[in-house]
């Protein structure tokens, strides 16, 4: 495929907690609008690899990233970046829903507050209802937009994490397993959200639900004890892989 | 195990747990009881203090005697003198009075009493002349008797009021010219030599004005301090020995902070000596530590993946913090203060040191007056000679419980309020 654009590129990435390596010469190319699921077993480094996109890994003390990170081409693993640009960029949705204890409206309308992307209170609802749209949540909660964020179920919160990050309108939403706290109903809902987003995003998404990897993913990346053992087409690694330690995970023989 | 060895096993267990709730029952039981106890004790000799006995006397606004008519101004009137017209009126009670027992006679009112006719006076100009019933303040002797604080069958040379008094004051009493009254003037007054007319005006206020600097100063240092340390801070040498001091601090005995409250505000800055100025500044210091450590311990307590989801969404450190991270923590860092505060006016020792022991018998009212504070009114009246200060003493123990006991619901009420609203 010719016109697919590489959104973001790790060249010998290594990340070191201390003296311990959590990450080995990590080189992939991530693609637009494309969703790239990243597997392993526990441990394996999958979160501290996207957590080095959007350098949330600068909040941990000992954390040292090594290696070259492009998006758009542009290297954001330096020193004298403003971090808080890329994370403009690039937003992240955890695996605990995490919303602000502060009301659903003020959950959304956060970001582009501190972003100054409203101009006056009609931007800010505009933004808000978008966002929510996108997210699939408006309709569930549009009548309740000034209670609570916190007393939504456990999908809806992940929803509403998930429109918060929409509303500053990143490039790419990395999300470290976004369903591992859901039941299997929200987990669908958030499945078919990702599908639509991707049209719009590019989605970085750690997972250790081999079938949710493969449902939603086109690309899918193996880690294992910190290295990078497999990377292709989700159908590809789950039909017929390279690698027979690929091969033993999926199929659940080992992780 | 054979089910003969479980029996025995399980009621041996049953034993234990039963013999642990009859501890804990019996611990409780005992702090209650003793709590009572003193509450009751503190209750039973205070109560009485909140109203006062006063006499009925028939009062002749003579213009002569007074000097004055009905044209004269307000400062002229409070410039005569009344006390021709009190003396003759007690003399009155009984006209058969002994020339050698006449002081005695004048002596059962309080020595405010001339005052209180001024006072009287000026508000009822309309009875010069006329001759009107007016309550006095009885002697504080004559008031302890009345409410039973004072045994009346103990040898003449032994009590402080005399036959003669005691025979005029049952005489009154027989005629209902004896009444009971709230004791407003106990709120109001300062400090007296004069039981009867000591009241906690000087000393509350001195406790709000001190209680306000020390607030003004604490409450924001603290919880800046607080925040840099929990949230800024490198974790390092430096700051580790911050913490420890700061926890420190927090148990160092509070005379410590009036020694150096003398030391450095009074001997070395020269500010005003017996102020709530100083007393304020000295329970900051002393609060301080006891407002940081709750608040570090409410930011502590909010969780981490709050702060990821801010700053995931690109808000600064400062932004993650003063955003999300502190209102979260408002809740215990506003209840650790109320605490804080309410430790700091119960506060005696440093405040004796930096001379807020001494006698003030005005009102203050700027935090640079000289004022007494609460408990160490307390303080002052447990140690004075006169009957009349016991129940006066018990009293602003009641006050003072009272405004800690509003404190700390108070603490608690803002902590569940904010609780329940956000989680």
């Amino acid at each position: 495929m010719i016109n697919e654009k590489i959104k973001i590129s790790t060249k010998n990435l290594n990340v070191f907690y201390g003296s311990k390596q959590a990450l080995f010469d990590i080189s992939i190319n991530l693609v637009q609008n494309k969703v790239t699921a990243l597997i392993g077993p526990s441990g394996c480094g999958k979160s501290t690899f996207i957590r080095c996109l959007n350098r949330m890994n600068d909040v941990i003390d000992i954390c040292k990233v090594e290696g070259s990170i492009k998006i758009d081409g542009d290297e954001i693993n330096k020193k004298d970046l403003d971090v808080n640009l890329i994370r403009e960029k690039v937003g992240m949705v955890f695996q605990k829903p995490n919303p602000f204890p502060k009301s659903i409206y003020d959950n959304i309308a956060y970001g582009p507050r501190i972003h100054g992307l409203a101009e006056n209170r009609e931007d800010l609802d505009n933004i808000v209802e978008h966002s929510l749209k996108k997210a699939a949540l408006w309709d569930e909660v549009k009548d309740r937009l000034t209670q609570p964020g916190t007393g939504l179920s456990g999908g809806q919160q992940q929803r509403l994490c998930i429109a918060r990050t929409i509303s500053i309108n990143p490039d790419v939403i990395l999300m470290d397993e976004p369903c591992s706290a859901l039941d299997p109903i929200a987990t669908a809902k958030i499945e078919e959200l990702i599908d639509e987003l991707k049209e719009i995003y590019t989605i970085v998404i750690v997972t250790h639900s081999m079938s949710q990897a493969a449902r939603v993913s086109q690309d899918t990346g193996f880690f294992h004890l910190g290295k990078i053992l497999e990377f292709n087409s989700t159908e590809k690694i789950f039909k017929n892989p390279d690698n027979k330690l690929t091969q033993d995970y999926i199929t659940g023989r080992f992780g | 195990m054979t089910s003969k060895q479980k029996e025995i096993f399980l009621k041996k267990r049953y034993r234990a747990e039963n013999r642990f709730k009859f501890f804990g029952i019996f611990s409780i039981t005992l702090a209650v009881s003793f709590l009572g106890i003193l509450l009751f004790n503190i209750f039973s000799s205070g109560l009485s203090a909140f109203f006062k006995t006063k006499i009925l006397l028939k009062i002749n606004f003579d213009e002569k005697k007074l000097g004055i008519n009905i044209n004269t101004s307000e400062k002229e009137i409070k410039a005569s003198n009344f006390n021709e017209i009190l003396q003759e009126a007690l003399l009155n009670l009984d006209l058969l009075t002994p020339e050698l027992k006449k002081i005695e006679l004048i002596d059962i009112v309080s020595v405010d009493a001339t005052y209180e006719l001024k006072r009287f006076y000026l508000k009822h100009k309309d009875q010069l002349n006329k001759m009107i019933e007016v309550s006095l303040t009885l002697s504080d002797d004559l008031d302890q008797l009345h409410k039973g604080n004072f045994p009346r069958d103990i040898p003449e040379d032994r009590r402080r009021f005399s036959d003669f008094q005691l025979k005029v004051f049952d005489e009154q009493n027989a005629q209902n010219k004896i009444i009971t009254e709230f004791n407003f003037s106990f709120f109001t007054n300062a400090d007296s030599r004069d039981p009867e007319l000591a009241g906690i005006g000087s000393s509350l206020m001195g406790s709000l004005l001190t209680l306000l600097v020390c607030l003004i100063l604490s409450f924001p240092i603290g919880i800046l301090a607080a925040i840099y340390l929990e949230e800024f801070a490198p974790k390092n040498k430096i700051t580790e020995i911050i913490e420890i001091n700061v926890n420190n601090l927090a148990a160092v005995p509070s005379i410590v902070f009036g020694l150096l409250g003398l030391g450095i505000f009074l001997n070395y800055f020269y500010l005003p000596r017996s102020t709530p100025l100083v007393g304020g500044l000295v329970l900051a210091l002393m609060t301080l530590p006891r407002i940081i450590i709750p608040c570090r311990a409410a930011l502590k307590a909010v969780p981490p993946s709050i702060r990821e989801g801010a700053l995931a969404l690109g808000a600064s450190k400062v932004q993650t913090v003063m955003h999300n991270v502190v209102p979260l923590a408002m809740p215990g860092t506003l209840s650790g203060t109320i605490i804080g505060l309410s430790q700091a006016l119960g506060e005696t020792a440093p405040l004796i040191l930096i001379g807020m022991v001494a006698f003030i018998n005005v009102v203050p009212f700027y935090p640079i007056d000289p004022s007494a504070v609460l408990p160490v009114q307390v303080y002052l009246w447990s140690e004075s000679a006169e009957r009349g200060f016991v129940e006066k003493t018990s009293a602003t123990i009641i006050i003072l419980i009272f405004f800690l006991a509003f404190m700390n619901s108070f603490a608690i009420y803002l902590r569940n309020k904010f609780e329940r609203k956000w989680s």
